[in-house]
């Protein structure tokens, strides 16, 4: 039991860090990648720019100004500052609910972000300042982990961070695999970072080894039962986290999001990627993300803004 | 949004407490010093931390201030500062030295506070009762039920305990003789007492040899004794009774103290909009459903807390609140209309309220007031307008007030023709000299004017917790301690019988 208020100000906590993270590590891949003047570093550029949802896909000529934007920008509401200031928003006005070891890291964290050096952090160094930002935001998950009671909060918190990380998972798929594309990405290196924009590429390689193809990412990142970030692994928690938390629900018979995160769960577990491949990859991908969007909706119907007159005793 | 519960600036003032301005004066004699006598000898419970410094160069000490500063940063015990588009976030100023108060000064104000809130309880009931202490004149009956701060609304409810302020902050200060007198008395809702527990667990780190030689007496039980007085509250036949605090959100300047206090007391922090009340009860809305409220510790104004009852374009409260505690059925500390005891021409009476009640002297006196609708004491009043302060009653905020010394002959003149037209709006009150305690100034010790605002409980029985909260005009002379004004704070240290013969 605890505050409805409460429990969506955790679960955009969740939503908001994943989003910081995964943020930093699309700058940092492409930084990192166009170093190299070659026209694979800048497919890998166009590729970041329009996985963080830019429409403009000119910024990826300068790929400098497009990461300190998207690291610095307070007016961008999808830049990493404007995200983790969200986060810690969110968790002041939930302060007696998060233990205090996770909330110093996530303050700590938006402090040197917003503190007056941050700029020149970024100037002296874009890689080291994005690297540390991401450590950080891992330091927060384990400071949650470790210290935070694993209770109703925190299953909040974490089906913020599932549902957030398989829809930018199924982000990034969709920009380099979907029907808006005009081909298949085939260059060795854009593949190469494609894996590092998901924190893959270690893990892709001990299941593939050195092997690096289109189909195999997509079996990976789609449905990989073990890897934390591929779709199904992320969708098994979310219906995990779910059906936890409708259990304690006093509200008799089944209610919406637990059905259909238990659905989508079993879509991606019996997925066979030889059928996907024949009736198409992005039809699969679009309609995943529509569950994932619906799945966002019924957890506000049931556990947030229910309707009073289902709820008062008789 | 005008959501005030206690204060316009996170350390304390409300619109009641403007006592702030009387303190601006020159001295007439030495203020007091906490540390050193007059014949300038430390004082023995000041010992240990004396010593302590004169081994610390400017430097350490520096590097101290930076870890405190630092500490509070981290913990996120700032207010902030709205201004224009951008707003930025500050810690309050702290000083890092304590300011000692040993053991048999702190008997006599646990007793004087005890005994004062006893008082004003069976006061508040009485107004909101029989008025049994109008019919016999010792207040006068308008002075009470004119009082904007008198709810008409709270007229013959039953209050658990005849507690009706549940929380009291009352401000102390010592005079130039050494001797502490209260210059208000806070029984709206109080705040400040966060930061009496972040202050602790600052100095704890800064000073930690001189913490467990000194033998301070412990505060951290302040969160489950105020959980306790709360749930004392509720009625019998709710055996685990539920406590949530009410706040007015998060951009409330004391929002982090609601939080806090929340987070110690493992009760829930709730806002009006998370508030349901149906068939006059009060309800909460969870992710299983509506949970039923008994106790609601609200950190928002009386006229904030139900739009049906109070103001109607109060955004903050739950409507129909009100009526769920006329019923009964909800417990709201500390209660509505709690203010009219704190009220300044109240203050004049509270020892004449104690005798009443209690039979008993003012343990801890009052400053001394004059009231000018008694005619004697409006003759004393005109004929030294130049040394004395004279405020209006029903005003607040510093408009209506005379500091006698820094007038012009004219504006005294003025005074004294609205004195004469309506001596019963006017009370007068000396300057007052306030205490000094070491600070640490731009990396030197320097004194600076303090005062002292401890916490007291009143459930079922009435708890003094020993530690309070020290404010510090951190401007040199400045006798003004509000945060909004310069004022900072430091920890207070209680100490306990055997704590001044310890090595």
């Amino acid at each position: 039991m605890m505050l409805a208020r409460v429990a969506d100000s955790l679960y955009w906590i969740g939503r908001y860090i994943e989003r910081a993270e995964h943020m930093a590590r699309l700058s940092d891949v492409m930084l990192n990648a166009t170093l190299d003047r070659t026209e694979a570093a800048y497919e890998v550029a166009q590729i970041a720019i329009a996985a963080v949802g830019e429409p403009d896909p000119s910024k990826a000529a300068n790929p400098y100004q497009a990461a300190l934007a998207l690291a610095l920008d307070r007016e961008d509401a999808g830049s990493i500052t404007s995200s983790l200031a969200k986060a810690r928003e969110n968790a002041r006005q939930v302060r007696d609910q998060i233990t205090t070891e996770t909330w110093e890291r996530l303050n700590l964290l938006y402090l040197r972000l917003t503190g007056p050096n941050a700029d020149k952090a970024f100037a002296d160094g874009s890689s080291t300042f994005l690297h540390e930002a991401i450590a950080d935001l891992h330091l927060f998950k384990g400071a949650a982990d470790a210290t935070m009671s694993h209770g109703e909060g925190w299953r909040f918190l974490l089906l913020g961070v599932y549902l957030e990380r398989a829809q930018l998972i199924g982000r990034l798929l969709e920009v380099c695999f979907g029907d808006a594309r005009r081909g298949p990405i085939t260059d060795h290196f854009a593949l190469t970072s494609l894996l590092r924009m998901s924190c893959a590429l270690e893990p892709y390689l001990r299941v593939y080894t050195a092997d690096i193809q289109p189909r195999f990412i997509q079996e990976f990142l789609l449905l990989d039962e073990e890897f934390p970030r591929s779709i199904r692994f992320c969708t098994s928690r979310i219906e995990e986290h779910l059906s936890s938390l409708t259990r304690h629900m006093d509200v008799p018979g089944q209610v919406g999001p637990e059905r259909l995160a238990g659905r989508l769960k079993a879509r991606l577990q019996y997925a066979d990627m030889d059928e996907l491949e024949a009736s198409g990859v992005s039809a699969f991908l679009s309609s995943i993300l529509d569950e994932c969007a619906a799945i966002h909706r019924g957890l506000y119907e049931t556990f947030v803004a229910y309707p009073l007159e289902l709820r008062l005793p008789a | 949004m005008d959501m005030r519960d206690e204060a316009g600036v996170a350390l304390s003032v409300g619109p009641e407490q403007v006592a702030g301005e009387a303190r601006i004066m020159e001295p007439a004699v030495a203020p007091y010093d906490e540390m050193i006598t007059p014949g300038q000898d430390v004082r023995p419970h000041y010992a240990a931390l004396a010593n302590r410094l004169s081994t610390l160069g400017a430097q350490e000490l520096s590097e101290r201030q930076r870890t405190l500063e630092r500490f509070f940063l981290l913990q996120g015990i700032t207010f902030t500062v709205y201004g224009g588009e951008s707003s930025t976030e500050r810690i309050i100023p702290t000083d890092l030295l304590p300011r000692i108060i040993p053991s048999d000064e702190w008997t006599k104000i646990e007793r004087g506070l005890t005994q004062r809130l006893r008082a004003l309880n069976m006061f508040l009931a009485d107004i909101y009762g029989d008025q049994q202490i109008l019919m016999d004149g010792v207040v006068p009956r308008e002075l009470v039920l004119q009082a904007p701060s008198y709810r008409r609304e709270m007229q013959h409810l039953f209050v658990p305990h005849q507690a009706f302020a549940n929380v009291c902050g009352s401000d102390l200060i010592r005079q130039p003789d050494g001797s502490f007198a209260v210059l208000e008395d806070n029984l709206r809702v109080p705040s400040g007492v966060s930061y009496m527990l972040a202050n602790r667990e600052a100095s704890k780190r800064v000073f930690p040899g001189t913490f467990r030689g000194a033998g301070v007496r412990s505060i951290d039980r302040y969160p489950d004794l105020l959980l306790a007085t709360l749930k004392s509250m509720a009625a019998d036949w709710r055996p685990d009774p539920q406590v949530v605090v009410l706040t007015p959100g998060v951009y409330n300047s004391a929002y982090f103290e609601h939080a806090y206090l929340a987070r110690l007391m493992g009760a829930p922090l709730v806002e009006g909009r998370d508030l349901v009340v149906h068939d006059n009860r009060v309800y909460m809305r969870t992710t299983t459903g509506l949970r039923r409220v008994d106790v609601i510790y609200r950190r928002v104004d009386d006229d904030f807390i139900d739009p049906l009852t109070f103001r109607r374009d109060s955004g903050l409260g739950a409507a129909g609140l009100f009526n769920a505690y006329r019923a009964g059925a909800v417990v709201i500390c500390n209660a509505p209309g709690t203010g009219v005891a704190d009220d300044k021409a109240v203050y004049a009476y509270v020892p004449e309220i104690i005798r009443y009640y209690l039979g008993e002297d003012a343990i801890l006196p009052n400053i001394e007031t004059f009231l000018c609708r008694d005619p004697s004491q409006l003759s004393y009043v005109l004929a030294n307008l130049d040394k004395l302060v004279v405020k209006a009653v029903g005003a607040s905020g510093g408009y209506g007030m005379l500091v006698g010394p820094h007038s012009t002959q004219a504006q005294r003149e003025e005074f004294a023709d609205a004195l004469k037209a309506d001596p019963a709006n006017y009370i007068a009150q000396p300057t007052i000299q306030l205490s000094t305690a070491p600070c640490l100034v731009d990396q030197t010790i320097e004194p600076r004017h303090v005062d002292l605002r401890p916490f007291i409980l009143c459930g079922d029985k009435i708890t003094v917790t020993p530690g309070a909260l020290t404010r510090v005009a951190l401007r040199k002379g400045s006798l003004v301690v509000n945060s909004s004004q310069g004022g900072g704070s430091k920890d207070t240290w209680v100490l306990d019988d055997a704590g001044e013969l310890r090595p």
